[in-house]
């Protein structure tokens, strides 16, 4: 068992001697379970733990980060040496300094509250219910595949840093998921339950029993092998309700990225992108309609990104991104908040414990409305209702869109009309959330996870959480990608 | 760590599986990446693990467990995970079993010592080259210098043991001016290669070539599309190749083989020798890996495969394989697109008007058995007439097959080595007609 207290304070007395003027280390144990059912067969039964510590370090206002899986005390002593010669390096040719010193200190613990240990339910009851959830998206000959998935994560962090922090959190997360593929000549059509990932959120077993996987799996089944006959979703400009899960991927795509302050301040510029929204629009951009709110909330129960304190040892906490469609806040970490005068919003994720930190969407919240999801459909003469995302496409400044949905139907004088196939729709950000004129009550609002968020170089996959309900949109341009 | 290092760490697990077919992956790397913005280093890291992944298979119930730690109570607890897991899977008699006695041979030049050594001060020093380069005309640069050592082995008790050590390295470099940007890449084995001023010259000469960009009208257009945009087009339709993608109707191949799908111009290969990229030479069942070509003059003949779609449809195991047993079905992951016969400035030379395209961004699938796709231009776009390069235009959405863009496709004879975060290929840049651009943006 290795001494963490006793690794850390070597590794920050190492750093500290070989001259960075702040250093933070953060050990991980992390375990990863993944069963994929396909076809009537166990595809992945996979029982996964990585362990390590990354170390931060800051010399003459540069970082150097290292990461290790060798606890041994020449490990500790290389790796810490790495990570303020790696700093040094960068000090060497700077023309400008991007870090300083966090001066905050806590000593405290976390962990995720959670009804049900995974862990305690036996592996033949997790597998039997994908199987028997797959055996049932099989509801027409024409369904080629189907897929059941569950994943689940356990983690220990433990955070050191030279200002004399200590947290430790247990974190757990799960998920799962099913998707029936149906296919004739030429065609192939998917539809995926619940959203078009899963259900992922923080919390243990009840997670999983959430998504009710079994209850389902024939509707969504009998729904992909519709699709196959279904007629093309028309095009041209119509109202547009998305349900719940595409109302959070659209907050992902075009709101938590292009909030996130790292890429305003063209950190992310050679991969991710930049961003449309400049600091000096804070308070003056009209960002959507009156009735759109969006919060950072990572303390909220079962948010998938919840956590007590983010990965550079910050608090977790509430903030404002967008107030009655006013934008007022960014994500930001402690360097990217000081360039406005502000205090970090705990934004900070890494993907493992070789990963470095950077500004992560946490769990960005739509806040409900007061409409049952029913009434949305009141007032729509001739609209279409789309729900669970099949294609995302946004530029690199998060404002020219395109999305498409893997199901449709059209909206006839408020009525559900006919199922159609391929709908997608596309716009530009604000314009798109300035047409939002009704957003679903909290009866249908779900604190959707996205366990595939990518950014960052190299590549980080991070766990992000987006809650929403169901929300109309006026005057769309619609069949984009399907129009002649 | 060795190889060697890595084969008797591989042989210790497999000694903890008596009585269970065993396979063990261990993967082993060092990696180190400089990144930059504004001219200056914002991160910089360097990483590294080594990893055992081990299946067991015991009456045809397989389980799968991993760690990257390495004393001798937790390698053989992830033995006992993995049996664990198998106990309580469901058994499954038509399972492939393990690769036997497989034997393969690394490709000249796939591993570099001064690469596996690079330090951050030589990454540093490129990075200086390139912002330098940058701040002398005015602009700002973004991007990184990598370097890494990797090596994996794969052995199991059917007596297969393979290894393959490698290096890369790369650097990527935006220029960014008041309204235009320019970007170039460069991607080797040998950190020796790496050329920051050639780099950063190309990108700085982009983005002042595209100052004050025009629009122009969305609709079909002829296009130039350079190799770091058209490789990431490409990884768009390499999973069609997939046996598993063809047999259960998500692929245009499941229209069926031997058929042209596009123009006799076109010939993509799967190759993992070839001089650019010296890839790994088996798939991660430890199966040696055969070159072949995935569409030849157009037509189709080959489906990638690995043990299990390899039996399950009665064709040959083409060493395509992930880790077994894998829910994704085999992959390409050394795409070669052969170049032509005219020179990249011949491509451009008698297009009447056209656009020339440095980069995409955010490709997604819209149809992915119709192989549709949508995307936006990025980092140099420019209005081609009368063969020349006039000036920059904003840039613009694109909605697309891919097959129709590849039935007109011409390639220039210079290719290149191009990546993503998922995907590595070697390719020429295209020229295509009737390239399809739905919308434009303000930048």
């Amino acid at each position: 068992m290795t001494d963490f207290d006793a690794c850390a304070a070597r590794a920050l007395d190492t750093a500290s001697a070989r001259g960075a003027v702040y250093a933070d280390i953060r050990f991980e144990e992390d375990r990863s379970e993944r069963i994929e059912v396909r076809n009537g067969a166990v595809a992945t039964l996979s029982d996964g733990t990585s362990a390590g510590y990354g170390i931060r370090a800051l010399f003459d206002g540069a970082w150097g980060f290292a990461a290790s899986a060798d606890t041994s005390d020449a490990g500790i002593d290389r790796a810490a040496a790495r990570a303020v010669d790696i700093a040094r390096a960068g000090a060497a040719i700077a023309t400008r300094r991007f870090g300083q010193a966090p001066t905050d200190r806590y000593v405290d613990t976390y962990a995720t509250p959670f009804e049900r240990d995974a862990a305690s339910v036996p592996l033949g009851e997790r597998v039997a219910l994908l199987l028997e959830a797959e055996r049932a998206l099989h509801a027409a000959p024409t369904i080629r595949v189907g897929r059941a998935w569950i994943d689940l994560w356990h983690t220990r962090k433990t955070f050191y840093s030279t200002t004399g922090s200590r947290i430790e959190q247990m974190l757990r997360q799960s998920g799962s998921g099913m998707s029936a593929l149906a296919a004739s000549e030429g065609d192939a059509q998917d539809r995926s339950y619940p959203g078009d990932i899963g259900l992922y959120q923080a919390g243990g077993w009840e997670i999983v029993e959430a998504a009710r996987l079994r209850e389902n799996a024939q509707r969504i089944g009998e729904e992909a092998a519709a699709l196959l006959t279904a007629p093309q979703c028309p095009s041209g400009e119509f109202d547009v309700i998305l349900g719940g899960s595409q109302v959070s991927l659209q907050i992902h795509e075009s709101c938590g990225h292009a909030a996130e302050l790292d890429r305003i301040m063209g950190w992310e510029a050679n991969f991710s992108g930049t961003s449309f929204l400049d600091p000096a629009q804070l308070g003056t951009l009209r960002y959507g309609s009156d009735i759109v709110t969006i919060v950072i909330d990572n303390t909220m129960p079962g948010g998938f990104a919840t956590v007590g304190y983010d990965d550079e040892g910050a608090k977790s906490g509430h903030s404002d991104i967008i107030r009655n469609g006013l934008l007022v806040g960014f994500e930001m970490s402690r360097d990217t908040a000081r360039t406005l005068g502000r205090e970090t919003n705990a934004c900070v994720r890494a993907q493992s414990w070789e990963h470095v930190p950077m500004i992560r969407m946490c769990n960005l919240n739509l806040l409900p409305g007061d409409a049952p999801f029913e009434a949305l459909f009141d007032g729509v003469e001739n609209g279409i209702y789309m729900e669970s995302n099949r294609s995302w496409s946004i530029d690199d400044h998060r404002l020219n869109f395109q999305f498409g949905c893997q199901i449709g139907w059209e909206i006839k004088n408020g009525k559900r009309g006919r199922m159609v196939k391929n709908p997608t729709y596309a716009g530009v950000t604000p314009q798109f959330w300035n047409s939002c004129d009704a957003i679903a009550d909290e009866r249908s609002w779900v604190a959707w996870g996205t366990p595939n968020c990518g950014k960052g170089e190299p590549m980080q996959t991070g766990r992000t959480a987006q809650a929403a309900s169901p929300a109309r949109f006026r005057n769309v341009r619609v069949g984009v990608g399907y129009d002649g | 760590m060795d190889s060697l290092a890595r084969e008797a760490l591989a042989d210790r697990v497999l000694s903890f599986a008596r009585g269970a077919e065993a396979e063990v992956i261990v993967t082993d790397g060092d990696f180190g990446l400089t990144r930059f913005t504004h001219n200056a280093i914002h991160q910089n890291i360097a990483s590294a693990d080594t990893a055992v992944r081990v299946r067991t298979i015991v009456d045809g119930r397989t389980g799968v467990a991993a760690t990257n730690a390495l004393d001798e109570t937790s390698l053989r607890d992830v033995v006992g995970r993995a049996r664990a897991m198998g106990a309580l899977a469901p058994a499954d008699h038509d399972a492939p079993g393990l690769v036997a006695n497989a034997a393969v041979a690394t490709p000249d030049g796939a591993f570099d010592e001064a690469t596996a050594n690079a330090s951050p001060a030589e990454r540093a020093r490129i990075v200086a080259d390139i912002t330098r380069l940058a701040e002398e005309r005015g602009l700002w640069a973004a991007g990184y210098v990598t370097s890494e050592r990797s090596g994996i082995t794969i052995a199991n008790t059917a007596g297969t043991r393979v290894s393959y050590d490698g290096t890369s390295c790369g650097l990527n470099v935006k220029a960014n001016g008041p309204d235009s940007t320019g970007f170039a890449e460069y991607y080797s084995t040998r950190f020796a290669d790496l050329d920051g001023i050639a780099a950063g010259t190309i990108a700085v000469e982009k983005t002042l070539a595209s100052k004050a960009p025009v629009a122009v009208e969305p609709g079909d257009w002829t296009v130039v599309i350079e190799p770091a945009a058209f490789g990431e087009l490409l990884s768009y339709l390499t999973g069609h190749f997939s046996a598993q993608a063809y047999d259960e109707g998500s692929s245009f191949l499941s229209d069926g083989l031997d058929r042209a799908y596009a123009g006799e111009a076109v010939t993509i290969s799967d190759d993992f020798a070839h001089p650019l990229l010296a890839g790994q030479p088996f798939d991660y069942e430890g199966y040696p890996t055969r070159r072949l070509h995935l569409l030849d003059r157009g037509v189709a003949h080959e489906l990638l495969t690995d043990s299990a779609w390899a039996k399950r449809l009665h064709r040959t195991n083409t060493g395509h394989g992930l880790p077994a047993p894998s829910a994704h079905g085999p992959m390409a992951r050394h795409v070669v697109v052969a170049g032509g016969t005219h020179g990249t400035h011949d491509l451009i030379a008698n297009v009447k008007r056209g656009l020339l395209v440095t980069r995409f961004w955010y490709i997604r699938p819209v149809d992915h058995r119709k192989t549709i796709v949508t995307g936006m231009t990025r980092d140099g776009t420019f209005l081609i007439e009368n063969g020349e390069i006039v000036g920059g235009v904003r840039n613009m959405r694109f909605n697309q097959s891919i097959l129709e863009a590849l039935r007109s496709a011409t390639f220039s004879k210079e290719i290149a080595r191009t990546g993503g975060y998922s995907y590595s290929s070697v390719v020429p840049t295209a020229r295509i007609e009737n390239f399809r651009f739905s919308s434009g943006t303000d930048f």
